[in-house]
């Protein structure tokens, strides 16, 4: 007798359903977010760390600009406009998109596309006055300026800061609400994720200043280095805090001696945040090395960025529906 | 009224007909099922069994599936049944990570059903009602098979009794591990049995999503 073969035909990719390899009571890792994710939440948390450091120092205006507009808003808002359109790429249904607005009243995502809207939308009103196109000034004759020294402008810096920081915050925040995924669900995801991007953003900033002839300034330093401390203790806060948690117990064993150990600790900790923090220091010692160590802190801190987000989302994982005693794991 | 389901585990045959009926009834797009068992083994030799431990959307009170969900697409009725309205998805997947039960399915296009990690079958049947039936880059979820409540309901029915007014995967269940009512009224089936049985379990109690879906057994 002969036995009919069932024909088959490659996988295309893994499909998004967390139950669907087996069926099993194992921890079971999420497949649904991963590096796009990674990459519009650095690139939203640079670009609105960015804007807000720059006007906080007062450095916006001393970094170049184009078509009048400051450079470093201009980075900002690229940052944010090129993140926002990697998530509607990302999303089942893009054209759909609008609807992220809607639920407001429950959905942290909902907060967050009104932060990017209002972001965008006030820091485009912001600098608008001092759009140059040749030697025209359009909209000259509103009434502020991009530097904020009026009423109207200061109240549109202070709406487009505040909608900066939920940009910075809500991706974080995101994951950290639900209680699905115990290595989530935690304060210290959104702050390490703001810090993050905050650390980063100084980065570009000495970059640029390095770039405009500007000195850097032992101040900027000194808060590059706040940053990093704190990203560093909370990194190692949250790793130490409910380790035994089913779930939490299973994403730190993969963070630290499973498959991304090397990434973790010698990509996001060590290159990621402790080299780049004893950089720091150097620079606070050593004036001339400022610009250049400005540059490497950068190339440390942008790709250490975007891994802490990767192995955040990579190591979400689901701790079983019940525990069973004495359950048999092959 | 607020619909619930117990499922008591000590009855369950492991025959996985509630997985099919659900599939039939709604037909779900390939890889999604809404209606699973999991199978496991506990204990040792000679005391080792298995043990069954059928899944399905839990309809919480508090479902963070909805607080997720951006858009709006995910609602709760009245009557507790938490839906997923494919119009309005936008395919996100926010809930799919904030769901502990992993309720929530997107519909990828994939067509033909999981061979091996690496390789599907050819389309199926059934593939061709799931394209019809559903939305490319939405997700889907259980019901409580709403619509056959709904018309159980207008027809004089009594979900939960009525075959045809109560969810395909109760009806279908040779065992009755699955009982299905309201849990507002004390004289419903499922009311009565936890009444009879003790207290239900939930899962993944941690979550903290006041589940309608528990377990007995």
């Amino acid at each position: 007798m002969s036995v009919e073969t069932v024909p088959t035909r490659p996988v295309g990719h893994v499909p998004e359903n967390v139950f669907m390899d087996r069926w099993v009571l194992e921890p079971k890792t999420q497949r649904v977010w991963g590096a796009p994710h990674a990459t519009w939440f650095t690139l939203m948390g640079v670009g609105g760390g960015l804007f807000i450091l720059a006007r906080a120092l007062d450095r916006d205006a001393d970094l170049g600009h184009w078509l009048g507009i400051p450079l470093v808003d201009w980075i900002s808002f690229v940052a944010i406009a090129v993140g926002g359109l990697i998530l509607i790429g990302d999303l089942g249904r893009p054209w759909r998109a609008w609807r992220a607005f809607v639920n407001v009243r429950r959905s942290v995502i909902s907060w967050g596309a009104w932060a990017d809207l209002i972001f965008l939308t006030a820091g485009a009103l912001l600098v608008l006055p001092d759009l140059r196109i040749g030697s025209a000034r359009p909209f000259e004759s509103l009434p502020w300026d991009s530097n904020a020294t009026s009423a109207s402008g200061r109240t549109l810096e202070i709406v487009a800061m505040i909608a900066a920081l939920g940009v910075m915050i809500y991706a974080g925040i995101v994951l950290a609400r639900p209680r699905a995924i115990p290595y989530w669900h935690s304060p210290s995801i959104p702050l390490q994720f703001l810090l993050s991007s905050a650390a980063t953003a100084m980065a570009v900033l000495l970059v640029m200043e390095f770039a405009n002839d500007v000195a850097i300034e032992a101040s900027e330093l000194w808060i590059t280095a706040a940053f990093l401390v704190a990203l560093l203790a909370l990194v190692v806060g949250h790793l130490l805090t409910r380790s035994d948690t089913p779930g939490k117990k299973e994403s730190r064993d993969r963070l630290l001696r499973g498959q991304y150990r090397l990434p973790f600790l010698g990509g996001v900790v060590i290159l990621g945040t402790v080299v780049p923090l004893a950089l720091t220091v150097v620079a606070l010692a050593v004036t001339d090395a400022r610009d250049a160590l400005a540059v490497v802190l950068l190339v440390l801190l942008l790709p250490a960025g975007f891994a802490l987000r990767l192995l955040t989302l990579r190591v979400g994982i689901f701790p079983p529906l019940k525990e069973v005693p004495g359950i048999f794991r092959p | 009224m607020r619909w619930g389901m117990v499922i008591d585990v000590g009855r369950c045959v492991g025959c996985h007909a509630c997985t099919i009926a659900c599939k039939s009834e709604n037909e779900s797009p390939a890889d999604a099922f809404y209606a699973p068992v999991i199978e496991y083994e506990a204990g040792t030799y000679p005391n080792a069994q298995m043990n069954y431990l059928p899944i399905l959307c839990n309809h919480c009170e508090d479902a963070p599936c909805i607080t997720a969900c951006p858009s709006g697409a995910l609602t709760r009725r009245d009557d507790g049944i938490v839906l997923a309205d494919e119009d309005v998805c936008i395919g996100s997947r926010a809930c799919m990570t904030a769901c502990p039960y992993g309720a929530l399915h997107l519909f990828t296009g994939e067509e033909g059903e999981m061979r091996t990690e690496h390789a599907r079958t050819e389309p199926t049947v059934s593939d061709r009602r799931a394209h019809e039936r559903h939305q490319v880059g939405t997700v889907s979820k259980c019901t409580y098979c709403s619509h056959k409540i709904d018309f159980g309901l207008e027809h004089g029915l009594t979900p939960g009794i009525d075959p045809l007014a109560t969810p395909a995967c109760v009806v279908t269940c040779p065992a009755e591990c699955r009982i299905f009512g309201d849990l507002d009224d004390a004289t419903s089936p499922i009311s009565q049995y936890i009444e009879r049985r003790g207290p239900a379990e939930v899962l993944r109690p941690d979550a903290k999503t006041g589940a309608h879906t528990s377990y007995v057994g």
